[in-house]
């Protein structure tokens, strides 16, 4: 089983995901047409009570919401904190009031926020009090605390006044009126896409009387992180028991009134399990009792799932993969070249790395199905363009881009390339038919393969490097947006000397004002309009080999009544409850 | 003796400052991921990343990194955080120490229990059919992987996914503690899958030291003395035969307590292996350094101890 961090996709899930958020995706993955059967959505007569346990391979990384990115973290942060908004387990692509009474007013200018929280919804003990709109601010605010480290606040909050320069500290910007308004000022337009990013669990209140009686945030790292069974609740469980890496225990928050709040909270408590060896712990939930999966399972585990017991698995949307041609560099600088190693892909093959069909949909751009804008960027079909047409690869068409590129004979004749993959699978075979690709259209390629994790941060990541392809790249956005999807992959401003990535390096000024005009409608139709428009003026621009629109499988034992949170491809836990 | 033990006690350090000292140099000349990235989140600006750098301290010489460290293991026995989870590095370890303890405690036991009158049997029955028959099982048991064995042991006798479920399954350890029951039940598997090897390859050692001992002049002065031929096995034959394994034993202890990290995996036990498993696999450093110190300290002891056992197995041996 494997942890996927938000944003980037990890490499070697068995299986992996699309993103978000959409019906078109959901029926696909609901009715098992994708290869399973399990009813994972909310259904009519649920039972209350009993003990659900959860296994996964790898830990959580960060169960403070300050901090929490990782998809592993989510399904326990969403369970036990309120962010001002969230989203039901079916519908990925509209968010819900959670702590928040009301949507966001955005200002016409869309440089102002304005949210009500709801009264009633008390911190668990030993805080005991009612949450305030001085809490939601300084749940942001501490997320710019080095102690903390949230990796995206910058990103989605540093457009507020005074976050540019924000420690830790108040924030000027953010503004309490009065105990159930908060006001965000920001420097620019950037409102609407803000808005969206209040799902996310910064959003979630923290007390600050209780963090600085107990010195929590003073330490680096945060205690409020290290021990996350100090934090102050506000959602139906509490994390009664925590040994990092070993196991987690949820219980019932004796402060959490339901009567604020969407979540039935079936279960009364949940054990996790972590560091269980994927096969074994796979077949322990399709035999046992009581039992779901927190990670990927294991390849063999999905086969056997979805070819014998359908009823148990099931397949989610999350995310897309592509392989990135560096368009800073030659040959890749050259349009011509980048449309001639798109036509040349086998994305049929590079599907079959990853388990075929089930793994996902075969992408032809780069939102996902479910994502707003992907129909208008040309739905499952794509916007047109002859490189893209045959999923099995076309080498006429290759050479006919290559003779444009100036390669007369209709294969690469330049210097050698470089390439990085991941040395463990499923990427690595992915890495493989990509080398294959390439060197049928005449590449000669200097392939480095390593682990995922260095992968990114000392290669693919890092611009200096001068990687010009990385084998198999992929994104999960943080919320469900164009801006979330397209802006960090795709957009010139956002290519950073580390931490990059815009593995590509793309910067097509049309595309980068396409997107300004993009993040700047507020109205959602228009917004999803524009943001299609993006996709198809990067997939026209040739600025990656789409290769996949990810599924993400999840198993459960016969008695357990899963219903899967959509927008992040698990088990919703304050939904999910025994039969 | 004094003297032999605290000149050895004084290389075991110097051992491993070395160690600790090797483990930084590989992790920063090998092309492993930066901490800072991964603890920043995909979307974090390089701003942010480079506060987090010097947080953790990563932007300073790689040798003040490591003064740094070893002057906090040393001065406050303090191994620092993890990058992954943030939780402390010793809490992590000590937490994880009992199970390793008694995954190691048990299958030795029982690889001894097995292994050495195993061993003695088949050399004093020398290609006789029971001979074959033992030389022939272990050779089967030292080539079967630690995993395969452990999934097939599982599939075959594990209670919950078990065609025979006669023991509890992977991910049922329980502390001693806790539960001295259950324990014990979660233990069973995971010992005869650890000592089957080690018990295979004990039996052929003892086997083949037992064989060349019993064919020495003093065997043959002691039979000639008159002594039964018990006592001329086990008082000189296997005590003379037995020192190499003992030397193995102290080494083989010491590498499982630093961590049996297949058998841990399969059978999902919370000890030292799994930890320094789960480390490498996300580039975190300061649970590398303080597993491969620990593993490296039980390594070191458990030789030192074997010396010293040595002394009282051997009359030959006297140390200065």
């Amino acid at each position: 089983m494997t942890t996927r961090l938000r944003g980037a996709v990890a490499s070697t899930a068995s299986v992996v995901a699309c993103a978000s958020i959409l019906a078109a995706c959901g029926s696909s993955s609901q009715n098992g047409s994708a290869g399973g059967n399990a009813e994972t959505k909310p259904v009519a007569g649920q039972k209350k009570g009993g003990a659900l346990k959860v296994q996964s391979a790898e830990g959580f990384a960060h169960l403070d919401p300050g901090s929490s990115y990782f998809q592993l973290d989510y399904e326990v942060v969403y369970a036990v904190h309120r962010p001002l908004y969230s989203f039901k387990p079916e519908d990925p692509a509209n968010p819900v009031p959670d702590l928040a009474a009301a949507a966001p007013q955005v200002s016409a200018d869309d440089k102002t926020v304005t949210v009500k929280i709801r009264s009633g919804v008390r911190y668990s003990p030993p805080v005991d009090r009612e949450v305030t709109s001085a809490d939601v601010k300084y749940a942001i605010e501490r997320g710019f605390n080095p102690n903390v480290a949230n990796g995206y606040a910058p990103s989605y909050f540093g457009a507020i006044e005074g976050a540019d320069k924000a420690k830790g500290g108040p924030i000027s910007g953010i503004q309490t009126p009065d105990d159930t308004t908060i006001v965000f000022k920001l420097t620019k337009p950037f409102a609407a896409t803000m808005a969206g990013a209040l799902t996310l669990p910064l959003s979630a209140p923290v007390p600050k009387d209780y963090i600085e009686s107990k010195k929590l945030d003073e330490k680096s790292p945060s205690g409020y992180d290290s021990d996350p069974t100090k934090q102050a609740f506000t959602g139906p469980y509490v994390i009664a028991k925590y040994a990092a890496g070993k196991s987690l225990s949820l219980a019932r928050n004796s402060n959490w009134d339901p009567k604020t709040d969407y979540r039935p909270a079936y279960l009364d408590a949940v054990t996790w399990t972590v560091g269980a060896d994927p096969n074994v712990a796979g077949r322990q939930i399709l035999t046992g009792t009581h039992q779901v999966n927190g990670d990927t399972p294991a390849a063999p585990i999905v086969k056997l799932g979805a070819t014998k017991r359908k009823d148990q698995i099931s397949f989610t949307p999350l995310g897309n993969r592509y392989v990135s041609l560096n368009t800073k560099l030659a040959p890749f600088d050259d349009v011509n070249v980048r449309k001639a190693a798109i036509a040349a892909t086998d994305r049929v093959a590079m599907q079959l790395t990853r388990g075929g069909p089930i793994a996902g949909q075969i992408a032809t751009h780069f939102l996902a199905p479910g994502a707003p804008g992907f129909e208008e960027a040309g739905g499952a079909k794509g916007p047109g363009a002859d490189f893209l047409a045959n999923p099995r690869g076309d080498m006429k068409v290759a050479a006919k881009y290559l003779k444009l590129a100036g390669h007369a004979s209709g294969k690469f004749s330049g210097p050698p390339i470089t390439m990085i993959g991941d040395n463990a699978d499923p990427a690595a075979k992915a890495a493989q038919v990509t080398l294959q690709n390439l060197k049928n259209l005449g590449f000669k390629v200097k392939f480095r393969s390593v682990s995922h994790e260095t992968v990114h941060t000392k290669y693919c990541d890092v611009p200096a490097q001068k990687v010009q392809v990385c084998a198999d790249v992929g994104w999960l956005p943080d919320f469900p947006d164009g801006y979330a999807w397209l802006y960090p992959t795709f957009n010139g401003a956002a290519i950073q000397p580390e931490n990059n990535v815009n593995w590509s390096q793309f910067n097509d000024p049309k595309v980068n004002a396409a997107m300004d005009r993009a993040q700047a409608e507020t109205q959602p139709a228009a917004r999803a309009k524009a943001w299609g428009e993006v996709d198809r003026m990067i997939t026209e621009q040739a600025a990656a080999i789409p290769f996949l629109w990810d599924n993400v499988p999840n198993i459960q034992s016969k008695d357990v009544q899963g219903v899967i949170a959509r927008w992040n491809a698990a088990y919703d836990l304050s939904f999910t409850s025994l039969k | 003796m004094a003297r032999y033990i605290a000149r050895r006690v004084a290389w075991m350090v110097v051992l491993l400052l070395v160690v600790s000292a090797v483990t930084f140099l590989i992790f920063y000349s090998l092309p492993s991921a930066d901490p800072a990235t991964l603890r920043a989140g995909r979307t974090a600006s390089p701003q942010l990343v480079q506060q987090i750098r010097e947080h953790l301290g990563l932007d300073r010489p790689i040798y003040t990194q490591y003064w740094l460290y070893m002057k906090q293991v040393v001065l406050h026995f303090d191994f620092g955080f993890s990058y992954q989870n943030s939780a402390p590095v010793r809490q992590q370890i000590v937490d994880r120490l009992p199970a390793t303890l008694s995954l190691t405690a048990g299958a030795v036991v029982i690889w001894l229990a097995v292994g050495l009158p195993v061993g003695i049997l088949s050399a004093l029955r020398r290609r006789r059919l029971s001979d074959r028959l033992a030389m022939g099982a272990s050779l089967v048991a030292i080539s079967a992987p630690v995993y395969w064995l452990g999934l097939i042991s599982l599939y075959l006798f594990a209670s919950d996914i078990g065609r025979f479920p006669v023991f509890p399954g992977a991910g049922s350890y329980r502390p001693l503690t806790d539960d001295p029951g259950k324990w014990l039940g979660s233990l069973v598997l995971p010992w005869l899958v650890l000592a089957a090897s080690f018990a295979a390859f004990y039996a052929r050692l003892l086997r083949a030291n037992l064989l060349e001992t019993m064919g020495e002049d003093y065997i043959r002065t002691a039979r000639a003395k008159g002594l039964p031929e018990r006592q001329v096995v086990l008082n000189h034959g296997v005590r003379a035969a037995i020192t190499p394994v003992v030397t193995v034993l102290g080494l083989d202890i010491g590498i499982l307590l630093g961590g049996a990290i297949l058998t841990e995996r399969v059978f999902n036990i919370p000890g030292i292996g799994r930890l320094a498993y789960d480390a490498i696999q996300h580039s975190d450093l300061p649970v590398i350094q303080g597993t491969v110190l620990f593993g490296a300290f039980f390594i070191v002891f458990a030789n030192l101890v074997v010396d010293v056992v040595y002394a009282f197995l051997d009359p030959r041996v006297r140390y200065a």
